[in-house]
């Protein structure tokens, strides 16, 4: 029975090394705070590894290296530099973290690695520098609360609170909400910024309420977004909830239960299920069994790998080339819409999708009994 | 002359051991070089086999040294080309430094410190802000880092030296919590985004640059190396130096009884105040040049969780001890690093082995061995 | 500021002070029998709220509506999981090592909480993610002005402010009260005087433990969210509170957790800086009142033993 066993394994990678073996990384925070949209992401980017070498038609065999950024720079750094200097690694998938990834651009630069990012959404990440290696699937938060803001203000909302967490990631929202929200004539009448591992906001959301917004914008990760909007209520805070891609998952949903409904929310890329090959991504997910889900970037993470996938199995296994081929990418259709890079590298057509939870589910905008006047935000808007 | 040749034979065996393990890449060939690494450990620790050597390098500190940096050079040489496995060396050798200077708070004078994260950010911090605002030469701003870092530490002296024990461990604990959560919110330093830094360079020398002299080719990072490798010599220097002087004997009666200390008109504040600084300094140099090799700082990397492993190195490798800090540094970067294939249950994995270790062996892996300042050394 | 948004400050810190009050009694009462820290504390507060959890999911999936009988259901359950997760703490993890030094117990309980909290994160469904945890209690209640005035809030006060005073009563009134009290003042006559050491360690860490199963209930129940890592910071506040206090006496734990509440609340409120910096000012009082009164502001049970 052992030797039955170990015949086939045998056999199974000979027919397996009959193919080269190419090796792409995927680097995202495993452990920590952020480990359930890290995890979201691996788990995506295998399964878009473990599609391609069921389908058999590449001429690779393809074997994605998982490694573990902490959402730290320094643990990012170590891990792009183990990364690049692994010849045998031809491209990567890399960081949700915008702090990260900002950290590790020279690293990959330095090693010619071509890396496509799947999460994070600083702009500089790709345009303070002008480095070819360097890719990003996802918009900037720039394009989603220039949407936001307009959308807002369309809608009649005047008068907004804003409360953001203080990393990279909530600051940023904040700002270019701001921003953008301010040039539509809207007034921000206060600024709370919260850590991120903060549990009570009573005391922020009373000086909040004290104020009367019509609305409050949440630059913020989906464990706040459930705390602040939870607190909300029990204060008798009645404002419109606006969120952000960071919130945009089932988490949230289920950890609000009925407080979610009518909650906002804008992200990049119109939703899997809408676009071809993004309802069978789903699907084919979940007949994994994963024990997470995919988050609202694993589709990102899994467009990513298949992008470096597709310009490998075009031009081969060799870094310089695929950089090359990715510079060639546009129009390219995928799980989260189509695909162009400019310049530098950023993907610059990110239709913005806008949310809104409805009966316990993200429904976009268009198609929701909210647009269709049937039911109204807060404060009837 | 022949104990001396086991020794040197001991290193040339742990280093070998050292180079195949950074060189390892296959998940079974790093399982296989770690259970021989535990299984020789335990060997050693039961049949006594390493006594002679424990005996010719406890008797001769300054033979013991050079070997081991010997060692350390062999094997940066050995990797000249792997950026990877040198990246992790001279942030073993980093570390090294800063777990030296907090062994002089913990070890020496038992000043408890669990903030030795954020000191080594002040020196981060300090060496990105210089880096890019003044023309200081980057050795000088490695000292400013240090210095910078003895400065915060003034700020928790008052209170430290008014508690003891527990209160005082709240202390740094606080001062963790708000170092950390100060730089997040603060935008003049970064905020969460940190802050970059340029290349580190002494005279003509551009750090980042590959190096190739002739046939010899190797990685920027051996730079970076050797710098840290200095450092981790100038520390070890003056903690032995302090451990093998008077002033140890000082600062271990102040850590042992107190009361004794003063009755025999010891000034305690002095030597408490005189080791957390010092401590702090070291930590901070460390810090700095951490900083510059890395290339970037953010909050995130000084957080409470960060200090409690620098607590755990001086913890498992034996308090006071900067032999068994060493090791214990070496196996808790190098570890983790080698296990990327547990991914998410690496954190898991780390506390729990930290726990076993406590329970098991509390004295630490190398423990530290009573000093002989007259007279041949205790066998 | 109007005096209705004032009562709402207070109502909020006081609902803060009630948690932190809780857990540092769990830290002052471990220390007053064993003089050790245990760090794992605040972990095993989110543990009993996770075991509350799933003692409602549970019992809802089998069918079970009646919200009294979640709730009882969710106490007992979560009371159950922490008092014997502080046992086994206390008899695997902190006795062994109790004669080692104090830097040796702080850490190794440090990193047992760590573990706890990888494990909530890595095994519990779904546990990377904050869960919902539900509202068993009436949400109605009254606006007066801009003060909104909850039932299930004032439950969870009054219920928090009742435990409190039971845990007092057995300390000061009960037999067991008594053997604790003789291990805490010295552990050598008590064991001549035929108490039973062991137990009494043990008993004690079940008790303080229960009392944290209250608290992650009641953290669940107030904030309807459960996450993780929310032992973490809730430990450390806790810890910070009992050291504010005087460690081994009890109402310095509870002095020290409303007053830390306090500081965070006017940090957020009343301070002309933004209120991210809320903690930064909290834990920088911590520091100072420390330096001023450096046992604590009621002072230990004991003094200094040479």
């Amino acid at each position: 029975m052992r030797f039955a066993a170990a015949a086939l394994i045998a056999v199974l990678s000979f027919s397996a090394s009959a193919k080269e073996t190419v090796r792409i990384a995927f680097v995202g925070p495993l452990t920590g705070g952020n480990s359930a949209i890290g995890l979201g992401g691996r788990n995506s980017a295998d399964l878009a590894v473990r599609l391609r070498n069921a389908d058999g038609k590449s001429k690779h065999q393809y074997e994605l290296v998982v490694l573990d950024d902490e959402c730290k720079p320094d643990a990012g750094v170590q891990m792009a530099t183990k990364a690049g200097s692994d010849r045998t690694i031809v491209a990567g998938v890399t960081h949700y973290c915008s702090v990260v990834a900002m950290a590790t651009v020279d690293t990959y630069h330095r090693f010619a690695l071509p890396v496509i990012v799947w999460g994070a959404v600083l702009p500089d990440i790709t345009y303070a520098n002008d480095f070819k290696e360097i890719h990003r699937v996802n918009g900037t938060m720039i394009n989603q609360n220039e949407t936001n803001a307009k959308f807002m203000s369309e809608r009649g909302f005047r008068k907004v609170a804003v409360i953001h967490d203080t990393t990279d990631y909530g600051k940023g929202h904040n700002k270019y909400f701001s921003q953008f929200f301010q040039k539509a004539g809207g007034q921000i009448i206060a600024t709370f910024g919260v850590t991120a591992d903060q549990q009570d906001f009573t005391a922020e959301l009373t000086q909040i309420k004290a104020q009367n917004p019509e609305a409050l914008y949440f630059g913020g990760l989906t464990p706040i977004g459930v705390r602040v909007r939870a607190q909300m209520d029990k204060l008798g805070l009645k404002a419109q909830f606006d969120g952000t891609s960071g919130i945009v998952n089932d988490d949230f949903i289920k950890a609000l239960g009925p407080l979610a409904e009518g909650a906002l929310a804008f992200r990049e890329g119109a939703p899997a299920e809408k676009l071809p090959g993004g309802r069978k991504f789903l699907e084919d997910y979940n007949k994994q069994g994963y024990s997470n889900p995919p988050e609202a970037y694993g589709p990102f993470a899994y467009a990513a790998a298949e992008l470096l996938m597709d310009a490998i199995d075009k031009v081969g296994p060799d870094r310089k080339k695929i950089v090359k081929e990715l510079a060639n990418v546009t129009d390219r259709d995928s799980i989260v819409g189509k695909i162009t890079f400019d310049d530098h590298g950023q993907n610059t057509v990110p239709a913005i999708t806008r949310y809104v939870v409805q009966d316990g589910k993200w429904v976009t905008w268009e198609e929701s009994e909210y647009a269709a006047g049937k039911r109204k935000l807060t404060n009837g808007k | 002359m022949r104990s001396r040749a086991i020794a040197a034979l001991f290193t040339a065996l742990v280093t070998a051991y050292a180079w195949l393990l950074l060189r390892a890449e296959s998940q079974g060939a790093i399982a296989a070089l770690i259970l021989v690494g535990i299984a020789a450990g335990i060997l050693a620790m039961r049949t006594q086999l390493l006594r002679p050597v424990a005996r010719s390098l406890g008797s001769n500190e300054r033979f013991a040294q050079g070997l081991a940096f010997a060692a350390v050079v062999v094997i940066a040489l050995a990797l000249r080309d792997d950026d990877f496995a040198l990246l992790l060396l001279t942030r073993v050798l980093i570390v090294i430094v800063a777990c030296l200077g907090l062994n002089v708070q913990f070890g020496y004078a038992g000043v408890v410190n669990f903030a030795g994260a954020s000191f080594f950010g002040v020196g981060g911090y300090t060496a990105a802000v210089l880096a890019s605002s003044a023309r200081l030469p980057h050795l000088l701003v490695l000292l400013a880092g240090g210095v910078t870092a003895a400065l915060a530490g003034t700020v928790l002296l008052l209170p430290i030296l008014r508690t003891r024990g527990h209160y005082a461990a709240l202390i740094t604990i606080a001062f963790a919590l708000l170092f950390r959560t100060f730089l997040e919110v603060n935008d003049a330093l970064g905020g969460p985004q940190g802050l970059k830094l340029g290349e580190m360079r002494i005279g003509p020398l551009r750090f980042n640059d590959p190096i190739s002299a002739g046939p010899f080719e190797g990685s920027f990072y051996l730079r970076y190396i050797a710098v840290a490798l200095v450092l981790v010599a100038l520390a070890f220097a003056v903690v032995q130096r302090l451990d093998r002087s008077w002033v140890g004997v000082a600062l271990d009666t102040v850590r042992l009884d107190e009361i004794a200390a003063a009755s025999f008109g010891m000034d305690i504040a002095r030597w408490k105040i005189a080791a957390f600084t010092v401590g702090n300094f070291i930590i901070g140099v460390a810090g700095a040049l951490s900083a510059f090799m890395i290339g970037f700082i953010a909050p995130n990397n000084y957080s409470f969780a960060e200090s409690l492993i620098f607590v755990s190195i001086l913890l498992l490798g034996g308090i006071g001890s900067a032999w068994g800090l060493s090791l214990a540094t070496a196996i808790v970067i190098l570890l983790p690093e080698k296990f990327q294939i547990i991914q998410e249950y690496r954190f898991l994995m780390f506390a729990a082995l930290v726990v076993l270790t406590l329970l098991f062996r509390p004295v630490g892996l190398v423990p530290r061995p009573l000093r002989r300042l007259v007279g041949p050394p205790l066998s | 500021m109007s005096a209705s948004v004032i009562a709402q400050y207070v109502m909020n810190g006081a609902m803060l002070g009630m948690m932190y009050a809780l857990v540092a009694v769990g830290f002052t009462l471990f220390f007053g029998v064993l003089d050790i820290i245990q760090f794992s504390h605040g972990d095993v507060v989110a543990a009993g709220a996770f075991a509350g959890l799933a003692a409602w999911t549970l019992l809802t999936a089998a069918g079970v509506a009646a919200p009294a009988v979640l709730l009882l259901a969710v106490v007992l359950s979560a009371i159950a999981v922490t008092a014997l997760l502080g046992a086994v703490v206390a008899r695997f993890i902190v006795l062994p090592v109790k004669g080692a030094p104090q830097l040796n117990v702080l850490l190794v309980t440090l990193m047992a909480g760590t573990v706890l909290r990888e494990c909530l994160r890595l095994f519990y469904p779904g546990g990377s993610q904050p869960k919902l945890f539900p509202a068993l209690l009436p949400t109605s209640g009254w606006d007066i002005g801009g003060f909104h005035l909850r039932f299930d809030n004032v439950i969870l006060l009054v219920s928090g402010a009742l435990l409190i005073a039971g845990t007092h009563l057995i300390i000061t009134r009960s037999r067991l009260g008594l053997a604790i009290r003789a291990v805490a003042q010295d552990e050598e006559t008590a064991r001549t005087m035929g108490i039973d050491f062991r137990r009494v360690v043990l008993v004690t860490f079940a008790l303080g433990s229960a009392l944290a199963a209250f608290a992650g209930v009641i953290d669940g129940l107030y904030y309807n969210e459960v996450f993780f890592g929310m032992g973490l910071l809730l430990g450390v506040i806790g810890f910070a509170a009992a050291i504010l206090g005087g460690l081994g006496n009890l109402y310095g734990a509870i002095v020290g957790g409303f007053l830390f509440a306090a500081l965070q609340t006017i940090g957020a409120v009343a301070l002309p800086f933004a209120s991210a910096y809320k903690d930064v000012f909290a834990f920088g009082v911590v520091i100072l009142l420390m330096a001023i009164r450096p046992t604590g502001l009621i002072g230990e049970r004991a003094s200094e033993r040479v």
